[in-house]
């Protein structure tokens, strides 16, 4: 079992349980209410809320990855993989899938968990293999261990739980962006930060944590449940973007490729697009001033293409970043947020890159970057806060945090 | 590093006339079209004596005026990513609409043809695009619906009849000639400038393509995506409205059985013309050769005689060869 499902939305529960090995009659096909009658008999056996005729994709996630279960017990499986399968489960969906697993255990079944989790470790596990850069670092039984020990043999580190998190938010001298108590359904709880002119805040946590959800809701891309973004003292309103983006509001998306570039346009077009968003749509765009604006750019911020009218598709991704990164700095922002800027990026773009960040800041803009890669929020930010089950639960400061802090309180350490 | 000597030493002979000429013919997908085209006009003029005339060209040219409009519709719909399969329907209800204003309401015809374009843009931006752009649905569904929609309201409003009508205006623009040019082609001509201009200078055409492109980055970037959807369906439902209005000059009369097919043939000239379905690629420019083709191809097999279930059978070869071509030159150029 995956992180992600590999179910068939459109087909009930039944038809997925028993969608490889399926009973077939000998000259009419599948015999649907063999297939139905076993289906159900290991449904029961998980004790499941729904019925097998309910179609997959009106189930709750849990009820999804169960669903994937009784597949792998249909099969007469006598290993369970689980890839991570509770980053998209609530605390509740979590503890009834580990009683799944528990009830299993005690029916001979063996099961292997990956997680970064440590109070699922310690909740499920019975034996530990801890793994560093795709090594084998340490194996034993879980009672001899515990989450400090656990983190300190994944990174190489210890962690200094004097750096404790304080989650308060901490005030900025000048505040730009300031966030309160936003949410987003399922992503997101409560969330509340401040971002001051020329200041460099990081958001950290694992794939799942919310940290792309927050940025999403900030910019006002994705729905909030309850909360208020604040650009210089002034609210935003939600799904207005072209009006946030005159408050001086720019995202660069993690997604490069789907989000952050029209590909087929040039590369003129892409820069001036979020700039010029607010424009009168009937009006003409300069040509001549637009292309050596687009020049100039491209020197300033090191873009290689071989001519202002060449489609985005033709750069190379660093060179398609840094385009988006100068299509938002051309909006003049106050505020940038960036989810995993140098995701997909040469060494030397990643530089680059980093430079053209430290320039921004310098002339009093506020930074909220998002990234998976420790050394770059360190690099980076002033300071650093650490998402974990879409709660903020840690704010680090980088001059005396480590990268095993981080480690620490993106898995759910204390 | 050595990366960036080598594209930089590579920009330096773009500046050059034959680089220029070739990034032209790379990002304009028709040209291979073009060729056809002016191989079948060459063609055509050497074996049938009779095409290459002043008199021939005029009937060609008229000839494709529906199709030219709706085809031109089409292409700012289908750059968005989307599609309409009611512009058919709309054609002939279009026609009944202009009926209406001018007939029944006693209007000038002038006013009444304004107004048929209006109300043609109307139904096109406020249902189509409305509930594509707005509601999200699929826009195969939406003007699936509207196809059937139009069509009815078409035939209960002319109680399946044909409606004669008189106008001088409409004389006019059907049968007469400007400096030598039919002022139905200079409608044509006036249309296509137009769209020209709005798709590749206006601020409204880059939002046209960004939609078609990539619609989650164009709104990440501020682009109303939706707006641009609904004005994208509005003014292919205003130029097909114009198209009634000149199918009505044609035959001096408004008939309910005008749509047709005519859908099908409107986006065989699309997809020749290098725009392509998902959007974001192509433009007018090439729609317009595409037109002309089908136009030319269709004209010479008249003139040489070839009876018409012929004239299908060879349009339908030769349609799918040329999207073929055009698919394998895509193909060599992505590699």
């Amino acid at each position: 079992m995956t992180q992600e499902t590999t179910l068939v939305p459109d087909l009930t529960v039944a038809e997925n349980i028993l969608l490889g090995p399926r009973k077939v009659r000998r000259w009419s096909g599948i015999d649907w209410k063999a297939t139905r009658r076993r289906a159900l008999e290991i449904w029961e056996l998980l004790g499941a809320e729904y019925s097998v005729d309910d179609q997959v994709s009106d189930l709750p996630p849990d009820q999804q990855q169960l669903v994937e279960i009784a597949r792998a017990i249909s099969m007469n499986a006598r290993l369970l993989l689980l890839d991570e399968p509770t980053s998209s489960l609530t605390e509740t969906e979590v503890e009834s899938l580990f009683e799944l697993v528990r009830s299993l255990k005690a029916r001979g079944l063996t099961t292997i968990f990956v997680s970064h989790r440590m109070n699922e470790l310690f909740a499920l596990a019975d034996r530990i293999t801890i793994l560093r850069d795709g090594r084998t670092v340490e194996a034993g039984e879980i009672a001899d261990y515990d989450a400090e020990r656990i983190i300190e043999r994944m990174v190489g580190g210890v962690p200094t739980t004097a750096a404790a998190g304080d989650v308060s938010v901490v005030e900025a001298a000048a505040p730009v962006l300031r966030v309160r108590n936003l949410s987003v359904p399922g992503h997101v709880r409560d969330a509340s930060l401040v971002v001051g002119a020329g200041q460099s805040i990081g958001l950290a946590g694992l794939t799942g944590s919310g940290r792309a959800e927050l940025l999403d809701a900030i910019f006002g891309v994705r729905r909030a449940d309850g909360g208020s973004v604040e650009i210089g003292g002034a609210e935003l309103r939600p799904g207005q973007i072209s009006a946030s983006i005159a408050q001086g509001l720019a995202y660069v998306p993690g997604d490069r490729k789907n989000a952050g570039l029209v590909l087929d346009m040039t590369v003129t077009e892409n820069l001036m697009m979020a700039s010029t968003s607010g424009s009168v749509r009937l009006r003409t765009p300069g040509r001549v001033r637009e292309r050596a604006a687009a020049r100039a750019v491209a020197r300033e911020f090191g873009i290689v293409a071989a001519s202002p009218d060449v489609p985005c598709s033709t750069l190379s991704g660093g060179n398609q970043q840094k385009v988006v990164l100068a299509k938002w700095m051309r909006s003049s922002p106050r505020i940038l947020l960036l989810d995993e800027p140098t995701r997909g990026v040469d060494i030397g773009a990643k530089r680059e890159i980093y430079r053209l960040l430290t320039e921004a800041r310098a002339q009093g803009i506020g930074i909220l970057v998002s990234s998976s890669e420790t050394e770059e929020l360190l690099a980076l930010c002033d300071h650093i806060l650490v998402m974990f089950r879409g709660e903020i639960v840690a704010s680090l400061d980088t001059a005396t945090a480590t990268e095993a802090d981080l480690a620490h309180y993106s898995m759910g350490g204390r | 590093m050595t990366g960036a000597t080598d594209a930089q030493a590579a920009a330096e002979p773009s500046t050059s006339r034959g680089a220029q000429l070739r990034n032209w013919s790379a990002s304009n997908q028709f040209v291979g079209v073009l060729g056809l085209l002016v191989c079948l006009f060459v063609a055509f003029s050497f074996a049938e004596p009779r095409f290459f005339t002043a008199a021939n060209i005029r009937v060609l040219l008229t000839g494709v005026a529906i199709l030219w409009m709706i085809s031109l519709g089409l292409t700012v719909v289908m750059l968005t990513g989307g599609f309409d399969l009611s512009l058919g329907s709309m054609l002939g209800l279009s026609g009944f609409v202009f009926v209406g204003f001018y007939v029944k309401l006693g209007m000038p015809a002038l006013l009444a043809l304004v107004l048929t374009v209006i109300v043609g843009a109307i139904l096109g931006g406020a249902i189509n695009g409305f509930l594509i752009g707005k509601v999200g649905l699929p826009f195969l569904v939406v003007t699936i619906g509207t196809l059937s929609l139009f069509q009815g309201i078409t035939y209960l409003v002319s109680n399946g009849q044909t409606t004669s009508l008189t106008s001088s205006l409409l004389d006019s623009i059907g049968f007469e000639t400007k400096l030598g040019v039919p002022i139905t082609v200079w409608i044509m001509l006036g249309a296509l400038i137009v769209l020209l201009f709005v798709l590749r200078r206006t601020y409204f055409g880059r939002d046209v393509y960004a939609t078609g492109g990539n619609p989650r980055a164009a709104r990440l970037a501020g682009v109303n995506v939706t707006r641009t959807l609904i004005a994208a369906y509005a003014i292919a439902g205003g130029l097909v409205a114009l198209a009634g209005v000149l199918q009505d000059a044609f035959i001096s009369a408004a008939s309910p059985v005008g749509g047709g097919t005519i859908i099908f043939d409107a986006t065989a000239a699309v997809l020749l013309g290098g725009t392509v379905l998902g959007g974001g690629v192509g433009g007018v420019g090439g729609t317009i050769v595409g037109v002309l083709f089908l136009g030319v191809l269709q004209n010479g097999l008249s003139l040489a005689g070839i009876a018409s279930a012929w004239q299908q059978v060879i349009s339908g070869v030769i349609v799918i060869l040329a999207v073929l071509s055009q698919q394998l030159q895509r193909r060599r150029r992505r590699s």
